[in-house]
């Protein structure tokens, strides 16, 4: 967290050396709209959310320029209907459950009760499992289904890869190849607006509305990506998504793959990604529970300090002598990781990256030395991938150009287990993934000195009170003034830190909600078009939810329904100073390979 | 970037691209598994190595690395490494990478699916042109329990075998029994060093799993001809 050196000219912005600017930025507006739009815009933003995306990496400038280009339908207008409806008198009625971003949530109908089942299925059926990946089953599911399949018409959500003359390369659920005729019409439709439909050339279809569908279309090169979805998620957050999933893609291809659509247009290319099914399904899962596939942001596992320098000086080493890039990590959190010099990591890539690993159970079995490629980094050749898991949750990653590597990488990996092993890192990595990281039960208090860091994280008591959240699920509880969770993004870390899931906010399934309401927010938070917002704040039947830009960070928060504002406001200042306290741990900090 | 390191070691052995021995008393062999995606590569791999069998598919990625020592009676040990490739099409153009220097190549095919066996014909092929001029070859018919729905008859492949040279082998758990009498038959041969080293080390894993193994295919019998 760099958030001294801002160098916006507004005081405001920062909020570490003094934490009331948000109460000031609020203040007038309490006064003057105490219950009329809250939505809270500072115009003066524009300089800096240009100064953002550069510092932030690409991602986001691509996606504005992107989102200036023709667009079939209404999408636009939904995502501004979004921000301009919402306030504390007015609920907004038809749009109220998608703010769970699942329209099918209630379960309206015989058919939905199917999906219901699945996607509980999907997610966990033990109330209180924190780690919703925990339950997921991995894997293809429905591939007896096609386009004519009732059941297959009523999933929420498809996601289709196809090439440019209509071949199916991937479906969500059914088999491809039974798909073939839908996949042909999907082309059609692209090929009907790319070629000349319109005046201009090089018009590109974007999204099609049908009544509470969103059809989403991603076109790369010979590529065609699409999204089905009648989720009510915002159509940057579809595509950011599509985005992805073309990079998890290329993740295991390379871009070389145009190569074979030179060579033959109708190029089949399904036996290339034999045996892929899996990564992929398990990104579109973590579409609903990694914030990360919405942040473009890492986050690390809580350590002390002293643990997480050792891993890194033990990488440092390896990567000295010829690795590209060392990553350790446990599950989808960073333990360490360097890079060789001028080599920067994009958290895409990271996040590509370990699906891959994680999704893939070959890597558990044995070590393995396997090409891949990170689109980020270089989308059009591959690296080679040492991979090594140190127990069941963590794993080793040594990647290197060189494909003769293997035996060397091997005895790094040697070297490194044995100074992890010497210094309890792994041991230190265990505790951390049972503790968990920031409860928000532990939020200091605002006059309590705070007397080292260490114990905000490290002396985690299970709140004993917590049989009496569960009968009472409206008053106070969770954190103080009824924070339930937060979100803290370090824009020149690209890391992000969440608080544990506590009381109410126990199921796969309210996480899920929460994480889509908090997509929401972050999609309008960064929609060019309506010019750059500093803060929102917005109420509804499930959660009060603040969210608050700075050049230095963002700051996702979700209350209590009944919170109070002006607390809310001031627990956001408390937050993020705990964070800042406690950046030492939270936080990879120091010689990153982040250099942009 | 990694010169000297690596180069002479993705050999087979530590002083030698294609050799058996590395000193008299302790012998280095590596060891290639190949063959198309699904034909049970892994599962052998992992039966050879920590005698275990898991019947839920896992797609290899890239490849994966075992080693295994086995102790023989006089007292020399055999370090394998074992590169388990993975079987899928895009991984075909990287093969070299794990082969290269490779002392014994296992490859394996599904006697219920000619395509695979075909596959089998291609990596011999590769092998014949690319692989170390005096590679040991082992061809595996794999899952010879599923006989009813055999679509390679066993003498296809022991012709193919011995007009490439190979050893032969099918395996199944149904047909276990003759295991033992087959491998005496075998040991009792004069045998070139590597094809000895490669002997004992199929013998004594596919004699060690005779019995373990109940429902799934592995093992069986095993022919061979040079």
């Amino acid at each position: 967290m760099s958030s001294s050196d801002s160098s916006s000219s507004s005081s405001v912005d920062d909020p570490n050396p003094n934490p009331k600017p948000l109460d000031n930025q609020f203040e007038s507006l309490n006064l003057e709209q105490e219950s009329e739009s809250t939505i809270i815009q500072n115009d003066d933003g524009e300089g800096q959310q240009d100064q953002e995306s550069s510092l932030n990496g690409s991602l986001n400038v691509n996606r504005n320029n992107h989102e200036q280009d023709d667009r079939i339908d209404g999408g636009h207008v939904t995502s501004v209907l979004w921000r301009r409806t919402n306030s504390e008198v007015e609920v907004d009625g038809p749009s109220s459950p998608s703010s769970s971003g699942y329209a099918g949530e209630r379960g309206s109908s015989g058919a939905s009760e199917d999906d219901e089942i699945h996607e509980v299925a999907n997610h966990g059926v033990i109330d209180g499992v924190f780690d919703s990946q925990a339950a997921w089953l991995p894997g293809k599911r429905h591939v007896d289904e096609d386009d004519a399949s009732i059941s297959w018409r009523k999933r929420k959500k498809h996601f289709f890869i196809l090439s440019h003359s209509g071949k199916p390369i991937y479906s969500r659920y059914g088999d491809e190849h039974k798909l073939a005729g839908f996949s042909a019409t999907l082309q059609a439709i692209i090929s009907f607006v790319e070629n000349g439909y319109m005046d201009e050339l090089g018009d590109r279809i974007k999204l099609v509305r049908a009544g509470k569908h969103q059809v989403v279309f991603l076109v790369k090169g010979p590529i065609y990506l699409v999204c089905i979805s009648c989720t009510e998620e915002p159509y940057e957050s579809l595509r950011g998504q599509l985005e992805l999933i073309y990079g998890q893609m290329i993740l295991i291809l390379t871009k070389a793959v145009n190569r074979c659509f030179e060579k033959n247009p109708k190029f089949d290319m399904t036996p290339l990604l034999g045996g892929t099914d899996v990564v992929f399904s398990s990104l579109i899962h973590s579409f609903s529970w990694n914030p990360a596939t919405f942040l473009h942001a890492y986050t690390c596992l809580p350590l002390a300090y002293g643990t997480r320098q050792a891993a890194g000086a033990i990488l440092q080493d390896v990567a000295d002598s010829g690795v590209l890039f060392a990553i350790l990590m446990c599950k989808h959190k960073v333990v360490s990781l360097v890079g060789a010099q001028k080599a920067s990591l994009h958290p895409d890539d990271m996040l590509l990256l370990s699906n891959f690993i994680m999704s893939s159970e070959s890597f558990r079995t044995s070590e393995s030395f396997s090409p891949i490629c990170l689109p980020r980094y270089n989308p059009v050749a591959f690296l080679y991938a040492y991979v090594h898991y140190l127990d069941v949750d963590t794993y080793l990653m040594l990647l290197t150009t060189s494909s003769d590597a293997f035996y060397h990488l091997k005895d790094c990996r040697i070297r490194i287990e044995t100074v992890l092993l010497k210094s309890n890192v792994l041991s230190e990595v265990q505790r951390s993934m049972l503790d968990g990281g920031m409860h928000v039960e532990d939020l200091p208090g605002d006059l309590l000195p705070r007397s080292g860091s260490a114990s905000h994280l490290g002396q985690h008591q299970q709140p004993t009170d917590s049989p009496g959240r569960f009968r009472e699920p409206f008053v106070g509880i969770g954190g103080p003034a009824g924070l339930w969770h937060f979100i803290y993004r370090s824009i020149y870390l690209d890391q992000y830190v969440s608080s544990e899931f506590s009381a109410p906010i126990n199921s796969p399934r309210q996480q899920k909600r929460l994480y889509r309401a908090y997509q929401k927010l972050y999609a309008s938070m960064h929609d060019k078009g309506n010019g750059p917002h500093k803060t929102q704040f917005r109420r509804d039947e499930n959660y009060v939810l603040l969210c608050w830009v700075t050049p230095d960070f963002e700051l996702y928060t979700a209350f209590d329904p009944l919170a109070d504002k002006g607390l809310a406001i001031k627990t956001c200042n408390r937050v993020c100073q705990w964070v800042k306290d406690v950046e030492n741990e939270i936080f990879l900090l120091g010689a990153s390979p982040f250099s942009w | 970037m990694f010169v000297g390191r690596s180069t002479g070691r993705l050999g087979g052995l530590n002083n030698s691209e294609s050799g058996g021995v590395a000193d008299a008393k302790n012998l280095r062999v590596k060891l290639v598994l190949l063959g198309d995606s699904g034909v049970g590569k892994s599962c052998i791999v992992l039966r050879f190595v920590r005698g275990q069998f898991d019947p839920t598919s896992k797609v290899t990625i890239g490849a994966s690395f075992l080693s295994q020592t086995i102790a023989l009676q006089d007292s020399t040990t055999v370090k394998f490494e074992i590169w388990d490739t993975a079987g899928q099409e895009r991984y075909a153009a990287l093969a070299p990478l794990y082969y290269r220097g490779a002392a014994v190549a296992v490859i394996v095919y599904d006697i219920t699916s000619p395509e695979t066996f075909n596959k089998a014909q291609y990596w011999v092929k590769e092998l014949q042109k690319h692989g170390s001029a005096d590679i040991v070859m082992a061809l595996v018919g794999n899952k010879a329990d599923l006989n009813e729905k055999r679509e390679v008859p066993t003498q296809d492949g022991i012709d193919y075998a011995e007009k490439n040279g190979m050893f032969f082998i099918e395996t199944s758990a149904k047909t276990a029994d003759n295991i033992n009498q087959l491998f005496e038959l075998f040991e009792g041969e004069e045998q070139s060093v590597r094809q000895k080293l490669l002997t004992h080390w199929l013998s004594s894993k596919l004699g060690s799993c005779r019995g373990k193994v109940v429902k799934e295919h592995f093992i069986a019998p095993f022919h061979w001809r040079t």
